[in-house]
């Protein structure tokens, strides 16, 4: 290869996996703080966090051609617009007919009519959970 | 030319060789001969339909076993031929040689891409001797969860096929980047490379989506993690949200190569400049990046959020403006080229009417009011019909004619090859347009009986189907009957004298190592106004 290697001192490999560690010992922590809803943003913003610098440190990519780190980088981008778009269904479900929003409630009125069962055809408890284990059996 | 030159073909010699070989070429032939036999079966599986939907009633064959058909119709067409048929046959056979380069950038992983490919194929022969998949080739939950049939080791299949797609789609990329002659820059090469760049990037970005997809489903079949089962905290909707996001780019991945082979044949068969270069380029581009941005448009009867549809129907009308531009620059092309009426012309020809219906109905069904009607009816499958087989498929034929001499070294009987094109053409349009009027009268798809109102209408689209079916066996049999013995092409044979470096500087069928020399580029891919490239065509 025409270009040149970079040679990393030891000391920033070091550096990084001492961060890293520290890092895995904040989501250890972290998850013992209810946070409510931030509780997975923090988490995902540290593993974040630690790939990205496994990324730009260990595998080299701060240094190395840019078009890789443009490539890498592009890979992010679809993968949030897949959650973005995927979020505008799932957060805005239920504007127009707010019952679609609702989780599914075995007991509803609309079950008393019917005999309480699964997609198969086998009898539900009366807790509304089908036996689900049982019927992967026979394929 | 010397007599008895050394060939990819002749050269070396052995079963070995081939199964070994990491020759671009051979391994191109492969995926060839492997597409085409599934696309045989698959063919089949819906010849086998059309004869059941030919009359009322289960005359031939029953509901369960109908709905296994269908979904192993759409499972191959779509995973075994559609798919890898055209980067991978083709794709694989040009490439290099266009680039002026003696293999792709990663001969091996070329070859471990084909046995990936080999290795999903006998998931899905498994999961047909072991007795079929009745889910539809979307594998929609909550359906495909419970289904009793054969799931796993289909979408098993689909997951390995997958990585296939992904290496395949590297490999393209490290080549086109890495592995062009001297003064062979962006703008001069092939436009059939920018779509093979094009179908790359958006194979190495969607296709992760669909394994991931296949896991969760294995997943939540096997241990009942909650995924998708509402009963078990999960989200139905959020399936088609994953199979739709790689499925929808997916599309773009059978298009998009079909775009490149016509804008290979409509200049050299019309003996002009191609017109708008850059236009055509960055179309593709653009309409792979789109169609990132349009999967929800699959899923406007789900349920999902009515904000979401909005957004999704307002994006897909976008997908219209870079395709728009394609059609026009072919057309401009021919507008007075010395067109003649070879066999990849006339399917070129046949793709413009054909793309063009299916393309425009498209736009009928990305408007939710209309969809919400359409979805789910015979209307949807011309329409995605007309798309795919007189769209991609198609113009795989036609690419399939117009560089057969270049990679057997033989001719077919053109007068044959142009008679079938005008069997596929009629029996194509004999079949699937009455499914639109079957569709906006509402047939619903995949029912295996029907009301008698609807019998003319599916009774003349079988009759049809037969002569489709019919005129595309025997267009692929005139090919395979041109390889008989002494039926050899002088290795400078150059029959539609085209000007990419595959023709111009290399033997047909071409050298084991594509080049004698590195070829020295000495003018543009289409460069008709500037330099006369003579056809040659002798015994």
């Amino acid at each position: 290869m025409a270009h040149q290697h970079h040679i990393t001192p030891l000391s920033i490999y070091l550096t990084i996996a001492a961060t890293l560690l520290f890092l895995s010992g904040v989501t250890v922590w972290v998850s013992y703080v209810d946070l409510g809803a931030m509780n997975i943003v923090i988490a995902m913003l540290i593993a974040t966090t630690k790939a990205t610098l496994v990324v730009l440190f260990f595998m080299h990519l701060l240094w190395d051609d840019k078009k890789l780190l443009t490539i890498f980088v592009m890979s992010l981008m679809f993968l949030g617009i897949f959650i973005t778009i995927t979020l505008l269904d799932t957060e805005f479900r239920g504007g127009v007919n707010p019952e679609v929003k609702d989780s599914i409630n075995k007991r509803a009125a609309f079950y008393d009519s019917l005999p309480l069962t699964d997609t198969h055809g086998n009898p539900v408890d009366e807790h509304g959970s089908s036996h689900h284990e049982e019927d992967e059996d026979h394929h | 030319m010397i007599e008895n030159q050394k060939n990819y073909l002749t050269y070396p010699k052995g079963i070995m060789s081939w199964l070994l070989t990491l020759d671009h070429k051979r391994i191109g032939l492969m995926y060839l001969f492997g597409g085409l036999a599934f696309f045989f079966l698959g063919g089949l599986l819906a010849l086998g339909m059309r004869l059941e939907l030919a009359a009322p009633g289960n005359d031939f064959m029953s509901n369960d076993t109908y709905n296994n058909v269908y979904t192993l119709h759409g499972a191959i067409m779509v995973f075994l031929f559609i798919i890898p048929a055209i980067p991978g046959a083709l794709g694989n056979i040009l490439l290099p040689l266009m680039l002026g380069a003696k293999d792709v950038a990663f001969p091996r992983l070329n070859l471990a891409s084909f046995y990936l490919y080999t290795l999903g194929a006998l998931f899905t022969i498994y999961t047909i001797i072991a007795g079929g998949v009745d889910t539809g080739w979307t594998f929609y939950t909550p359906y495909s969860t419970t289904s009793t049939s054969n799931v796993i080791p289909m979408t098993m299949g689909i997951f390995i096929i997958g990585f296939s797609s992904i290496l395949t789609g590297l490999n393209f990329i490290a080549t086109i980047h890495k592995m062009r002659i001297p003064g062979l820059t962006w703008y001069k090469l092939p436009l059939f490379v920018w779509a093979l760049y094009g179908t790359s990037l958006v194979q190495i970005t969607a296709t992760p989506v669909i394994a991931i997809t296949m896991v969760l489903l294995i997943l939540e079949r096997l241990l009942g993690i909650g995924i998708f089962d509402p009963a078990l905290g999960g989200d139905p909707v959020l399936y088609q949200h994953f199979f739709w996001f790689y499925s929808h780019p997916a599309v773009y991945i059978m298009i998009l190569p079909a775009f490149g082979i016509v804008s290979e044949i409509i200049p050299v068969h019309s003996r002009k400049k191609i017109w708008g270069y850059k236009f055509i380029a960055f179309s593709t581009l653009s309409i792979a990046f789109i169609g990132f941005l349009v999967w929800g448009h699959h899923m406007f009867t789900s349920g999902q959020s009515v904000f979401s549809q909005i957004v999704f129907s307002f994006i897909t009308y976008f997908v219209g403006i870079p395709t728009g531009v394609k059609i026009f620059s072919w057309i401009l092309t021919m507008y007075r080229g010395q067109v003649s009426f070879t066999p990849p012309m006339l399917y070129a020809l046949s793709f413009l009417f054909l793309f063009t219906i299916g393309g425009l109905t498209g736009i009928f069904l990305g408007a939710v009011a209309l969809d919400i009607h359409l979805h789910d009816t015979y209307f949807v499958v011309a329409h995605f019909h007309y798309v795919m087989q007189g769209g991609t498929i198609v113009a795989f034929l036609g690419g399939l004619h117009h560089w057969w001499p270049k990679s057997m070294g033989t001719m077919y009987n053109q007068t044959v090859a142009n008679i079938c094109c005008l069997g596929v053409f009629l029996g194509f349009n004999g079949t699937f347009f009455p499914q639109f009027l079957l569709g906006l009268r509402g047939m619903p798809r995949r029912y295996a009986t029907y009301d008698p109102q609807y019998a003319d209408l599916h009774n003349y689209s079988s009759f049809w189907s037969a002569i489709l079916g019919l005129s595309i066996f025997i267009a692929i049999m005139n090919l395979l009957w041109s390889l008989r013995k002494n039926n050899k092409l002088d290795p400078g044979t150059n029959p539609w004298g085209a000007m990419t470096l595959e023709w111009t500087h290399t033997t047909s069928p071409p050298h084991p190592h594509n080049f004698e020399e590195e070829p020295v580029l000495e003018h543009g891919p289409y460069d008709y106004d500037k330099v006369i490239v003579e056809p040659t065509f002798k015994k």
